[in-house]
């Protein structure tokens, strides 16, 4: 697999590490609720197949967190951006 | 990286008819033909025996030129088998090749390339080859059948280690291994291109020139050591001109460009995503051994933009009675054999075809003086012109091959079944002939399913991985001309893809000729064994057993009958088998659905590849890399003894004279430190610069305590969590300006922390102005811990600079050290008066070399990790073993640094009610009741009389050490509600090891809890 | 005290092997320790008022996505997004210090001339010898004088750049990694030869 990094260019997926996930937001401590809120943050995570937008940390180039839009089930990226310039959205069911 | 022109010299003309006069030495080599160099002889020996050959013959032509018909024995029956192919579709002759250290068992004998000096010898045979003591299983053969093991051997349990095992893998089994260190170097390497061609028969050679003329980066991978695929075995003409010297054209032409790179002895073994094809060159396969330096195998992965899949097609057998002795062949490599090697297979050859094609060994056999004792064709009507190509010899339409009659020499006769009889006939050779088969792997290991084409009566790729075209044999292309159209098509459109184009140029000429074919699996009427697959011994009935038995999904009839489970993945016998379960299946009827039936999923590699070449260099000590401090050169030559710690090797003790056992040393340096004074190497710890405007309200964010009052100049312990709430790191962090922080982490964890600050910067606070880089290997770092720690700096610094006023506990600075800059900090993980110098790396090995001078002048010594270690645990410091993923702030006994005025990583997840439950296992140290009784980390906890139970267990014993200070053996753990304990007295359980201690619950602080010491 | 003795981190780690066809060594390979680097990381926002500082102070253009800029002695690499590797062969001492007093506060400065090990490579079968460890297209078409690649060669983290079209390439390698780096090149360059420049 191959990763388009936009700043490094494409790139071997062994330089990458994957976190999971790259729609959530991390939850208000000071929010009502928040201990509930943090426990779905931390473990609860749905497993599309298909469209997900996913981070992954370009560990072996330019050490930025990237976040990617992958089909799950043929690996084929949509779009891969800094994860400073991209703003997670809710994913799309 | 093109290299020269190996191929031997064309000494044959195409359409030249040789003659079958036997030579000297080499009865079975025609007096001329073929494309290997008559002019030079190669020696080598098989089973002992001397044999010669000459070069561009692999080991199987050599072996029929010098007439050897028997090769090696099969997997379970042990019957006799000879060569079966001519290429890696070999199931039969396989051999280990080579001696010693560099013996390689299930070599294909096809595949080898001769050279001078090589030795080859037969396998899974007892005592010999001609004599083979297991050869009885053939007589036992119904208790051989499929599912016999999972049948037979299912009980006594315990019979199955001890027996069972044992006894099948002595019988069964192949080639062994040398069971020696491998001498040779492997490797690995990338390319890149615009479009790869895998295969240089007539379409991939088209493909390349295509491709390469249009101006694209094209790599061309053959398997073979020369170029031209099927075009080196046919008497078929290109252009007017023979095909292996139109091969031989196209080849210089694509050497001669600049950007065309063309790997022989390659083969490409697998697709992978986004254009990454894994392929092995067989650098040094085909000598004695590599040169110097030379790597004998070299993997490569070959990132390709486009690929023109030329992989071509195998020929496929039919079921019939024992058609897997000895001179039962493909009738391709038969025409192989004659054509491309100039031996003769057999001087009487039948040839059984299905095909069309089948009829032009026939017909090549005739034209090198070879008797053809029959063609017999199961079709009634036969085209005139192939009655005619086969000079005379006697053809039988409509007619079927029962069994063979023949020994362990091979083939002697042939029972025909014709017009309702059974007729014998005489022949050494079976050239059978059943169809081809695409080689359809590389176009489904992404996933994607073959189609069933009616025309061709086989698989055929359908849809493409991103990025790949098929063209010729591979995509059932199966006539010269189409393949050399559709190679050149897909050459062009592949570079056309990439941005390549050039003036279309017309594809080269070939004549059509017939291919029809009829399907033909199995003669029902067999009588003896008739084999699916030859390799794992799988046969007819083993088919009809697993349809009787319901196994009847091809994935069910493969794992049931283990067929095209062996190592050539059941390239010949996989669509046979499928089919005659799809006709068991259709029950009789003519509606066999082939497209529903479907075949197994082909996972990479396509062929076998040697563990080695994907270790590459990588192996032994160079497994992994090795991290070494820039003290490294000066510990070495002090005489440390070195323990592995992630990737870095540290110094572990500093064994001296007359010391007997590493306690011994490492006690002497504890007590060193604390009567005295140490040093010690603590480069290896993370240094993190931090640095902006909120570096300070980054790290409140990422630490549980508060770091943004730090004063410049001083340095502040830290604890930081992962967002579940459990302990992720600890480490000092000091502030070296108003905004600029220096941040250490544990050896171990350094780039987990790294990345976890990235992720907190850029995915969660994105806003912060906060930069951070990894210093680590910038700077070279000592602790000096002691009474006389004071003393030592002195001397390095000059009074004034280390008093405590200058530098008071928690102190740091920047300054100079021997014309270097240097940094110097009052930090203490050992107890007592301590402080950490660092200096640029360059300065490591001199500044350690100093400091041993330093301490010796006062009676101290370099200390190492195990030291350290006993001093930490001494002190109640936690390490690794504490925060080991399982542990939060107050298990650790850091409760009180959990800030509650900000919020931080992990804090609303530590504040979970379990993990603030009171009865939670917390920190303790615990001391054996007999001072003379030693504890092992690992142990659990027990209340005393309590039974040794999970439900009772009440935590677990992390750290141990024996301290030198005290006289005995200490440990830290944690215990349920351990701090409300002290005092109790409990069992540290260690079944595993025979431990069973009563320990008494202590404070973690063995040493000085006051801290007096610190201070000095 | 007496001054401390720098220690070069490739020393005694590089081993001349004879190309086995005799000749001239496949790969020529020479250690930089002269040289001193520095990461230069913008602070948030500053990254315009960074790229003018950089060039009134040195007359380097910073380099946008990952290439190589110089001038005079001085060289400047994308590192990523934010950060460059600021190198000078040679000069005074102290270029982390000059650079951040220059650039001060725009962006965060950390020498790093300890912190990496640099080495030259050259001869004709370069390219055949990083490929063995390097996952990039370094084909005159995807790789030249301007380009640079923060990488991994062999498992190691590398900072990879082109100097001239001879072609000549410079490699970063984090010190402590200098031994296996040096295995690594000993091994790979050995069907070609490997040539020990002095500096």
């Amino acid at each position: 697999m191959r990763i388009t990094c936009p700043y490094c260019g494409p790139r071997d997926v062994a330089e990458f590490t994957y976190l999971g996930d790259g729609t959530l937001r991390r939850p208000d401590p000071a929010a009502p609720g928040a201990a509930a809120a943090f426990h779905d943050y931390v473990y609860l995570r749905d497993n599309p197949a298909g469209r997900h937008t996913e981070l992954w940390y370009h560990a072996g180039g330019c050490r930025s967190w990237l976040r990617a839009v992958r089909d799950t089930r043929t690996h084929a990226f949509e779009s891969v951006a800094l994860a400073t310039d991209s703003v997670p959205s809710e994913q799309a069911q | 990286m093109s290299h020269a022109s190996q191929a031997a010299p064309l000494a044959r003309d195409a359409d030249g008819a040789g003659e079958s006069r036997p030579r000297a030495g080499q009865p079975a080599r025609l007096a001329s033909g073929g494309l290997v160099d008559r002019t030079s002889t190669l020696h080598f020996t098989f089973d002992g025996r001397s044999l010669a050959g000459h070069p561009g013959d692999t080991l199987a032509s050599a072996l029929i030129a010098n007439g050897v018909r028997l090769v090696g024995r099969s997997f379970k029956y042990h019957r006799p088998r000879g060569i079966f192919t001519a290429g890696p579709e070999e199931p039969n002759a396989l051999v280990e090749i080579g001696t010693g250290a560099r013996r390689t068992p299930n070599t294909k004998a096809t595949t080898v390339e001769l050279f001078d000096g090589l030795q080859a010898v037969s396998q899974n045979r007892w005592p010999s080859l001609r004599v083979d003591a297991l050869a009885i299983n053939q007589l036992g053969g119904p208790f051989l059948a499929a599912g016999f093991y999972y049948k037979t051997f299912m009980w006594p349990a315990a019979f199955w280690e001890k027996v069972y095992e044992p006894l099948i893998r002595r019988a069964a089994g192949l080639g062994g291994a040398s069971g020696l260190p491998d001498p040779d170097l492997y490797e690995k390497s990338h390319a890149f291109c615009d479009v790869l061609v895998i295969g240089s028969g007539p379409a991939g050679l088209a493909a390349a020139l295509a491709a390469g003329r249009a101006g694209a980066r094209v790599i061309l991978c053959e398997d073979d050591f020369a170029l031209g695929g099927k075009l080196l075995a046919e008497r078929r003409e290109i252009d007017g001109r023979p095909g292996a010297h139109w091969a031989r054209a196209a080849e210089a032409e694509l050497a001669a460009m600049p950007e065309v790179t063309i790997l022989r002895r390659c083969q490409v073994f697998g697709t992978y995503d986004d254009g990454v094809y894994g392929a092995l060159e067989r650098v040094a396969d085909h000598v004695a051994a590599p040169r110097p330096g030379q790597p004998r195998q070299r993997l490569w992965r070959i990132v390709a933009r486009a690929c023109v899949n030329a992989m071509g097609a195998v020929e496929r057998s039919i079921a019939f009675g024992g058609n897997d002795r000895p001179g039962v062949m493909t009738a391709s490599a038969v025409r192989t054999y004659v054509n491309r090697f100039g031996v003769a297979p057999g001087r009487a050859v039948a040839v059984f075809t299905a095909t069309d094609d089948g009829w032009r060994t026939a017909a090549d056999l005739a034209a090198a003086g070879i008797g053809v004792a029959a063609v017999i064709d199961p079709r009634s009507g036969v085209a005139p012109a192939l009655r005619a190509s086969v000079g005379g010899a006697r053809v039988l339409t409509g007619a079927r091959v029962c069994d063979v009659r023949g020994g362990a020499d091979g083939v002697r006769a042939l029972e025909i079944l014709h017009d309702g009889r059974r007729e014998r006939i005489v022949a050494d050779t079976l050239a059978v002939s059943g169809g081809w088969n695409p080689q359809v792997a590389l176009a489904t290991h992404k996933g994607a399913k073959p189609r069933w084409s009616e025309a061709l009566q086989s698989f055929v790729p359908d849809a493409m991985p991103q990025g790949m075209r098929v063209a010729g044999a591979a995509n059932g292309e199966m006539t010269l001309a189409a393949c050399l159209a559709a190679g050149a098509a897909r050459g062009e459109e592949a570079a056309a893809a990439c941005g390549f184009t050039a003036a279309p140029a017309p594809a080269p000429r070939a004549d059509d000729e017939p291919c029809g074919l009829v399907a033909l699996w199995h003669v029902a009427e067999s009588r003896s064994k008739a084999f699916v697959d030859l390799q794992n011994d799988v046969t007819a009935a083993d088919v009809d057993l697993a349809h009787r038995e319901g196994f009847r999904s091809v994935e069910h009839l493969k794992r049931y009958t283990t067929l095209g489970m062996a190592t050539d993945q059941g390239k010949t016998s996989n669509v046979l088998g499928h089919a005659m379960m799809a006709a068991l299946t259709a029950g009789g009827t003519d509606t066999v659905d082939m497209g529903r039936v479907g075949t197994t999923m082909a996972r990479p590699p396509h062929l076998p590849v040697a563990i080695g070449a994907f270790a590459g260099h990588h192996r032994g000590k160079h497994f992994k890399p090795t991290r070494l401090s820039a003290a490294q050169v000066w510990a070495e030559g002090a005489g440390a003894t070195f323990v592995e710690t992630g990737l870095w090797l540290r110094a572990q003790w500093y064994p001296r004279p007359g010391e007997t056992d590493w306690l011994a040393s490492v006690s002497r340096e504890v007590r060193t430190v604390r009567e005295a004074v140490g040093f010690c190497d603590v480069s290896t710890l993370g240094k993190i610069d931090i640095q902006g405007a909120d570096a300070g309200a980054f790290l409140d964010r990422v630490y549980v305590n508060t770091v943004s009052t730090l004063p410049v100049g001083k340095a502040r312990y830290g604890l930081m969590l992962r967002e579940d709430g459990f302990a992720l790191d600890d480490g000092t962090t000091a502030r070296l300006g108003p905004e600029h922080y220096l941040m250490s982490t544990t050896t171990a964890n350094a780039a987990r922390v790294m990345q976890h600050l990235e992720f907190c910067h850029q995915v969660l606070w994105p806003d912060l102005d906060v930069a951070m880089v990894s210093v680590t290997e910038q700077w070279s770092q000592f602790s000096v811990a002691g009474p006389r720690a004071r003393d030592v700096m002195a001397r390095l610094f000059g009074a004034s600079d280390v008093s405590d006023a200058s530098l008071p506990y928690m102190g740091c600075r920047a300054t100079r050290l021997g014309g270097a800059p240097a940094r110097v900090f009052r930090l203490s993980f050992s107890g007592e008066l301590a402080y950490e110098i660092a200096v640029p790396a360059r300065f490591g090995a001199a500044l350690a070399e100093a400091l041993a001078e330093a301490v010796a002048a006062h009676g101290g010594c370099p200390y190492g990790t195990e030291a350290l270690g006993v001093m930490r645990i001494e002190k109640g410091h936690v390490a690794g073993n504490e925060l080991n993923g399982q542990t939060t702030g107050r298990d650790l006994g850091l409760g009180r640094m959990m800030s509650k005025k900000k919020d931080y990583v992990g804090r609303v997840m530590a504040e979970r009610p379990a993990l603030v439950a009171p009865e939670r296992p917390s920190l303790v140290g615990v001391r054996p009741v007999d001072p003379s009784q030693r504890l092992r980390a690992g142990s659990h906890f027990l209340r005393l009389g309590a039974e040794a139970s999970v439900g009772n267990d009440e935590g677990y014993l992390t750290s141990v050490a024996f301290s030198p200070s005290l006289g005995g053996w200490i440990g830290l753990g944690f215990l349920a509600s351990g701090p409300d304990r002290l005092g109790e007295r409990i069992r540290a359980y260690d079944p595993v090891r025979g431990g069973d201690v009563v320990v008494e619950v202590v404070s973690p602080v063995f040493i000085d809890p006051e801290g007096s010491r610190l201070h000095g | 005290m007496a001054d401390l003795a720098p220690r070069a981190a490739f020393a005694g780690l590089l081993h001349a092997s004879a190309p086995p066809e005799g000749g001239i060594p496949g790969l020529v390979v020479s250690a930089r320790p002269e040289r001193q680097l520095a990461i230069a990381i913008a602070r948030k926002g500053k990254r315009a008022e960074l790229a003018q500082r950089l060039r009134q102070a040195t007359g380097l253009a910073l380099p946008e996505g990952p290439h190589r800029t110089t001038a005079g002695r001085m060289t400047a690499l994308g590192t990523g997004p934010r950060s460059w590797l600021v190198m000078e062969e040679g000069g005074e001492p102290g270029l982390a210090d000059r650079l951040a007093e220059a650039l001060s506060p725009l962006a965060a400065v950390s020498d790093q001339s300890d912190g990496y090990a640099v080495l030259r490579l050259t001869g004709a079968h370069v390219r055949d010898v990083l490929a063995k460890g390097i996952a990039l297209d370094l084909h005159p078409r995807a790789f030249g004088p301007g380009s640079a690649a923060v990488t991994n060669c062999a498992h190691l983290g590398v900072t990879l750049w082109q100097i001239d079209e001879a072609p000549t390439f410079e490699l970063a390698v984090f010190r402590s990694y200098a031994g296996s780096l040096a295995h690594w090149l000993g091994e790979s360059a050995a069907e070609f030869g490997l040539g020990v420049a002095a500096e």
